[in-house]
């Protein structure tokens, strides 16, 4: 099964990534999922989340997940997307896409990758209310001046 | 033995610090770690019920025994998506 992963502060760029894709003959089911930064956050209208992750853990999180997938489904590729950093109500923070033979599968293994994602992977999430965006400090990305 | 301590997310704001290096006897479990620094920074006790610890980039369990070196990271459950 071939993986893919990247943890990234720049923007999600989903026709670059649809570009990039190569599937074999024997695939018949490509799908994505984007997980997208929605206005509400519990009882709080947000403007934005601030996402972090422990990068190095998260990867190694993410390959036992991949490798879970190998193990339980016919999957042919799984690319993974996280954002880091600042991400605005409305864009995307994750993209999942897995390529299978079939649909059933596929679709199994991209809510199984989004489900352990959520249990294991140290990824934490600040929502920034529009009060709370006049401190962005840690939302700036390493060697910026921001 | 010495082992360098990371705290992730809100847990740096419990603390007041981003890492710490800790001077810790051979032996020591991870538990035990925890436990101390639950008592140098008082507002990690009320997460103790859900502080998750790794060591570099696998998680482990209170009863894992420290290693002169080991990277420990403390950090609150995982929210990612």
């Amino acid at each position: 099964m071939k993986r893919w992963l990247r943890i990234q502060w720049d923007p999600i760029d989903e026709a670059a990534l649809a570009h990039e894709r190569t599937i074999s003959r024997g695939i018949g089911a490509v799908i994505y999922f984007l997980g997208v930064v929605r206005e509400r956050e519990g009882e709080a209208n947000i403007s934005a989340i601030d996402y972090e992750a422990f990068e190095k853990m998260a990867a190694r999180q993410f390959e036992k997940i991949f490798e879970a997938v190998e193990r339980r489904w016919p999957i042919e590729s799984v690319r993974v997307v996280h954002r880091i950093g600042c991400v605005h109500v409305n864009e995307p923070s994750l993209w999942i896409e897995v390529t299978a033979p079939h649909r059933g599968e596929a679709f199994a293994a991209c809510q199984f990758i989004i489900d352990e994602m959520k249990k294991v992977v140290p990824i934490w999430k600040r929502p920034i209310t529009e009060t709370s965006s006049a401190n962005l400090d840690r939302t700036a990305r390493p060697g910026t001046n921001h | 033995m010495k082992v360098l301590v990371t705290f992730h997310s809100y847990f740096r704001d419990l603390t007041g610090a981003t890492q710490v290096l800790e001077d810790v006897p051979s032996g020591t479990t991870l538990g035990e770690l925890v436990h101390s620094l639950q008592k140098r920074f008082p507002k990690l006790k009320s997460m103790e019920r859900s502080t998750l610890m790794a060591v570099d980039v696998e998680y482990q369990t209170r009863d894992y025994q420290l290693h002169d070196g080991d990277e420990v990271s403390l950090f609150p459950p995982v929210q990612g998506g």
